[in-house]
């Protein structure tokens, strides 16, 4: 019976052994149905012990008197413990190395999100800094094309005006055109003299040629008449001439600015109410503008206030892992208890007894420990805010 | 010009927690991951208009850090709050005697602690 008892043990010892030493990649392949390397040999070294109970108990039958029993049992009993505490150890070092990845897992996972939640608070300050940006840009756009709008109004009523100042230069034109026109009668009266002056010119060398050589000087005088009356003819042919192309000249000129005016105020008009139309037009976009960065404002507000939330509420992985943190140390007393227990098992039964009360102990302290935490994680709704929040 | 504000956790969730909340609300951000550190740096400088602590730190807690800081030169006025999973009145006694200007409760969402750095923080 003994013999198998060691069987057992070794057995269980064995599987033990083997789930510490073989290599992860090695058990995975016969682990599969368990999901964690090693588990299938845990669970080897736990039906060994299990035999190892089941004899033992066999071997415990027999025995007749109490005394004899204690001493017969003491030393396998205190194996089995020893055997049950190391597994148990070894389980709790499993769940305690699980318990610390899952709290570096949601720490990882935490930081990303805030990673993630600053990254959109960028991105969304990014669009509205770039809305306010161009809005500034639209404005100063906005005043190029007033001043811009200004100058072409200032010029349409100077074209406005211009067929005005251009009637009074005409009055004026044709005041000089009067003048020209009269100073052409006196020319024709010039050119009449000219005339009547060399008909005298040539009765007087008619005279000159019967008076004989008494008349010479006569008919030289009479001569030089009629050629200075040519030449004054000549000349006021000229200025007629002259005065006439001015005369044309000044009132073509005067009609065709006149229509040329007109046609470039209808011109200046259309570009000056192209311009304003498009400064109205830019004044609704400027004001659509406006309104759609109010609204985008307001929704990155929003935004702003639900990213603030989302940071507030990642708090809960710190809360969460000290909480963890609080079960990990109660566990570690529990374990340090056990193996005292174990040890003090089959020697003493005085100080069993003891055992109940300090195993209530590790308990209190560890409700005592939550108490303090009472607030935090989801005690946090029930809690009023004077609670969670208290100014000094 | 921003106002700045120390904040003393060991976990780096809730350093980059609050600074992204700070940060995003226009305050500057110093960091310390313990008590001893904090100290440290508000020896070095700059001096922060305001400092948020926890409890539970290693090297040196948050209330011997509160007692530390409040008898440093210029620090007897400085706004002290307290972030902080536990929630028993006794604790909250301890750091109300050591000089600190309030308490609060982890998890706290972003525009309540905004809400209670303007009140203790005049011009923020």
């Amino acid at each position: 019976m003994l013999t198998a008892n060691r069987i057992f043990l070794i057995g269980a010892l064995i599987a033990l052994a083997l789930g510490r030493v073989l290599p992860a990649n090695s058990l995975q392949v016969t682990d599969s149905f368990l999901g964690r390397p090693g588990d299938s040999l845990l669970l080897l070294a736990v039906v060994f012990l299990g035999g190892l109970l089941w004899m033992t108990r066999q071997s415990r039958a027999p025995q007749a008197s109490h005394h004899r029993q204690q001493v017969q049992v003491a030393e396998p009993e205190r194996r089995l413990g020893q055997a049950l505490l190391a597994t148990h150890l070894i389980l709790e070092q499993a769940i305690d190395d699980k318990l610390l990845e899952v709290v570096a897992d949601t720490e990882a996972s935490a930081t990303s999100i805030i990673q993630e939640v600053r990254a959109l608070y960028d991105s969304s300050h990014k669009l509205v800094a770039y809305l306010e940006s161009s809005g500034l840009r639209g404005g100063m756009m906005e005043n190029d094309i007033s001043n811009c709008v200004a100058f072409l109004l200032d010029l349409g009523t100077f074209v406005h005006q211009l067929p005005d100042k251009m009637q009074r230069d005409m009055v004026s034109v044709q005041l000089v055109v009067k003048e020209i026109t009269e100073l052409s009668e006196l020319v024709s009266s010039v050119q009449d003299i000219a005339m009547q002056s060399h008909l005298l010119a040539i009765n007087a060398a008619i005279e000159g040629s019967h008076a004989g050589p008494a008349g010479a000087a006569f008919r030289v005088i009479a001569t030089e008449m009629r050629t200075l009356a040519s030449n004054s003819s000549e000349v006021a042919r000229r200025i007629n001439i002259g005065l006439a192309r001015a005369r044309n000249v000044v009132g073509n000129t005067m009609a065709k600015s006149l229509v040329e005016s007109s046609e470039q105020l209808q011109t200046v008009s259309k570009a000056a109410d192209s311009i304003v139309r498009l400064q109205e037009n830019f004044e609704d976009m400027r004001q659509f503008h406006k309104i759609r960065f109010t609204v985008v404002s307001k929704y990155n507000e929003d935004l702003l206030q639900e990213i603030s939330e989302v940071l507030g509420q990642i708090q809960y992985q710190d809360v969460v892992s000290q909480c963890i943190e609080r079960i990990r140390s109660a566990t570690a007393q529990r374990n340090g208890f056990f193996e005292s227990a174990v040890q003090q098992w089959g020697q003493d039964d005085a100080e069993l007894t003891q055992l109940p009360p300090q195993l209530l102990q590790i308990l209190n302290n560890f409700v005592s420990e939550e108490e303090k935490h009472l607030h935090s994680a989801r005690h946090a709704a029930d809690a009023g805010s004077e609670q969670k929040i208290e100014l000094f | 010009m921003a106002k700045t504000i120390m904040i003393v956790d060991d976990s780096t969730t809730m350093l980059m927690s609050l600074r992204n909340s700070l940060e995003i609300a226009n305050f500057s951000v110093l960091s310390a991951s313990d008590g001893l550190i904090a100290l440290d740096k508000l020896n070095a400088g700059p001096k922060p208009d305001l400092i948020i602590t926890d409890i539970n730190m290693p090297n040196m807690n948050g209330i011997e850090f509160i007692g530390k800081a409040r008898a440093l030169p210029g620090y007897r006025f400085v706004p002290i709050l307290v972030l902080t999973t536990e929630s028993q009145q006794a604790s909250r006694n301890e750091a109300k005697r050591l000089g600190a200007t309030g308490w609060l409760v982890k998890p706290v969402g972003g525009a309540d602690l905004i809400k209670v750095i303007k009140q203790v923080l005049p011009g923020a």
